[in-house]
């Protein structure tokens, strides 16, 4: 028998039975179509992280944690959950471990060979915010010192805070531009708005001007937080902090850094890590945290694959069963394709056929309808939740995976078909034709 | 002395291991000539089914060899059995084994396509089997609409398609009326009157007087 005949053969008899070979192609859709799904949100969620990041620059900026906060953040595992072990108390220990910065420790880090400068990061929080020039309607902000001027922020109208200026600045997201009362992004640049503190001792609340030095387009780099310049983060910092005693004042718990142009290379950024790793510091480049958040969301999609994984297997079972059955109905047809001199091996490979093409139907159904899906998810996300983030595609897919996908998924279909073309290929042709 | 299609020598076949085993044939020496028409006789239980599966290598010998055309059938391997079987005989059998869902015309090309005949040459040749047993007005059947005469008819078409030397026949009128059983007789002494050599199991004495050469089995020997 021709090969081409083999496949034919193999493709009309799945339609035999055919509630049998929808229902049984129902369950290897399941499981493809999953994967295709996961993989098409990590292709689409890690395109756009990509792309922002592109434009995110921060070559040369290092955030410094102690090494102690770092392993407590990731390494710690379960420990947040109580799980640590007891352990004993080492007053050496505890001495080397860092757990805050001191005017001494971002000294020690200035020092480093490559460090262009280095200061310690001083977590600010407003209460609320309002504009001086329109309705005073007060708003809930979430604001931060902006870290480096070598973050590049998309701006839709002004510019970034001037870190060096000794003027309070405040860069706004596009979200506030209404709520303050401007008419558009341009409009807001230059205005004067309130931001409110709190002191952690009293209670009180102050209120401190700052100029909005621009307004910037929908980012991930700082979540939707309004980037604050020193000027103003320093200003806010003291009033918080009033009254408190200075060592509690000055605790800071990380750093930035520069590094020199010089130092900007792979190799060059890695020996400052390095250093600062002997210090007892934990240093995180712009990549590093990309990479991080891109594992974060590696994570949830590959437990989602898993999930389409298991479908599969189980999928990969109902092959095997519907092709025992089948073996069990054509039993004389093979005993007498048999007698009529057909080879074990065609055989073999006519049932393996029928068991790829019942992953490869599956697995087709699973496209089409993952592009159908992928549209409405797309257009859906893209009227709500991404709303704000123009460009941000949710699903997307590449063809290489989508490809891979589909051999995977007709190779575990293969291995399902193994054991039942293996029975019918050792059926012996006597036996079979007696077989009622 | 005319050709010797298949020859049998000491043919033994044993079924079963040591303590259950049973002994189906008991020494048989047969010889079939080309051209010859040959019913194999003999109660149920005699052996002549094995024995005819052993002809038709479908089954191995426990002792004794077979030839085929002078070739020691024994020391095949099973791919060159699957040739021969596909290429030089034909089968016809008592429940006719069809796919009843197919069409008549590809319950014929089945040899062809296993053969790995051309498509083209497939209709061509079924076409004209099916022409020979009369039937070629219903190619495009389904082969469960057909009666029992008419199936009967149609596996012997499937059996010819591939012009065979040699048919095996097992029990083809046994589930037939006489008079269409009568009819598939004729059919088949008509393909040996033209040269196919054939070999039927049967224990319609009709058919068997109607043979060249009619052999007796009994408990797993010929009887002379």
């Amino acid at each position: 028998m021709k090969i081409i005949d083999v496949i034919s053969t193999a493709n009309s008899n799945l339609l035999r039975n055919k509630s049998r070979f929808i229902l049984t192609i129902l369950a290897v859709f399941i499981g493809a179509f999953t994967i295709i799904m996961t993989t098409g949100i990590n292709t689409g969620v890690n395109g756009y992280i990509d792309k922002q990041m592109a434009s995110v620059g921060g070559e040369g900026y290092l955030e410094i944690m102690p090494a102690s906060t770092m392993e407590n953040l990731g390494g710690g595992g379960l420990d947040i959950m109580g799980d640590g072990d007891v352990k004993e108390y080492s007053s050496e220990k505890a001495a080397t471990e860092i757990e805050f910065f001191t005017q001494k420790d971002i000294d020690k880090i200035r020092e480093i060979a490559g460090v262009e400068s280095a200061k310690a990061y001083q977590m600010t929080s407003a209460e609320y915010i309002y504009s001086v020039t329109g309705e005073a309607k007060k708003f809930e902000i979430q604001i931060g010192e902006m870290p480096s001027d070598s973050l590049n922020v998309d701006m839709a109208a002004g510019r970034m805070v001037d870190l060096n200026n000794g003027k309070a600045e405040i860069a706004i997201t596009d979200k506030f531009i209404e709520p303050l009362g401007f008419k558009d992004a341009e409009n807001a640049v230059n205005k004067e708005v309130k931001l409110a503190v709190k002191n952690q001792m009293t209670g009180q609340t102050t209120e401190v001007g700052a100029t909005i030095s621009g307004v910037m387009n929908p980012n991930v780099v700082g979540f939707g937080r309004a980037w604050i310049n020193d000027a103003a983060g320093n200003e806010l910092h003291d009033i918080a902090t009033a009254g408190l005693p200075d060592e509690i004042k000055n605790q800071s718990y990380f750093a930035v850094a520069q590094l020199t142009d010089d130092y900007l290379t792979d190799e060059k950024v890695t020996e400052v890590k390095d250093k600062l790793k002997d210090m007892g510091y934990s240093a995180m480049t712009i990549e590093d945290e990309i990479g991080m958040m891109k594992s974060f969301f590696d994570a949830v999609t590959m437990v989602l694959t898993i999930f389409g994984g298991i479908a599969l297997i189980a999928a990969s079972i109902g092959i095997v069963n519907t092709l025992f059955m089948a073996v069990q109905e054509r039993t004389r047809e093979i005993g007498l394709m048999k007698a009529m001199g057909l080879g074990k091996g065609k055989i073999r490979l006519m049932f393996s056929l029928e068991a790829v093409a019942l992953g490869f139907w599956g697995v087709v159904l699973g496209v089409v309808l993952a592009f159908v899906a992928k549209e409405v998810a797309n257009h859906l996300a893209a009227e709500t939740f991404l709303k704000a983030l123009p460009g941000f595609v949710l699903v997307k897919f590449d063809i290489i995976t989508l490809i891979v996908i589909c051999l995977i998924v007709m190779a575990i279909a293969f291995l399902a078909g193994t054991l039942p073309a293996r029975r019918a290929s050792k059926l012996d042709p006597i036996e079979a034709l007696r077989y009622e | 002395m005319a050709d010797i299609v298949i020859s049998a020598k000491g043919i033994h076949k044993t079924y079963g291991k040591r303590s259950t085993s049973y002994e189906a044939l008991r020494g048989i020496d047969f010889d079939v000539e080309k051209g010859e028409s040959v019913a194999i006789i003999g109660k149920s239980g005699s052996g002549k089914s094995t024995l005819m599966h052993l002809l038709a290598l479908l089954d191995k010998s426990t002792k004794g060899v077979i030839k085929i055309n002078g070739t020691d059938a024994t020391k095949l391997k099973s791919r060159q059995l699957n040739k021969i079987r596909c290429l030089k005989f034909g089968f016809v059998f008592q429940q006719f084994f069809m796919n009843p869902r197919d069409s008549v015309l590809n319950n014929v090309m089945l040899p062809l396509k296993i053969a790995g005949v051309r498509k083209s040459q497939r209709k061509r040749r079924a076409m004209k089997a099916l022409k020979i047993v009369e039937l070629d007005d219903k190619a495009k059947n389904k082969a469960n609409d057909l009666s029992g005469g008419q199936k009967q008819r149609v596996c012997i078409a499937r059996a010819l398609v591939n012009s065979p030397s040699v048919i095996f026949a097992d029990e083809p009128t046994g589930n037939l009326d006489s008079a269409t059983g009568k009819k598939i007789e004729d059919l088949l002494i008509k393909l040996n009157e033209a040269g196919i050599t054939l070999i039927v199991v049967t224990h319609d004495e009709d058919l068997a007087r109607r043979c060249s050469r009619q052999i007796h089995i009994k408990d797993g020997r010929i009887e002379k």
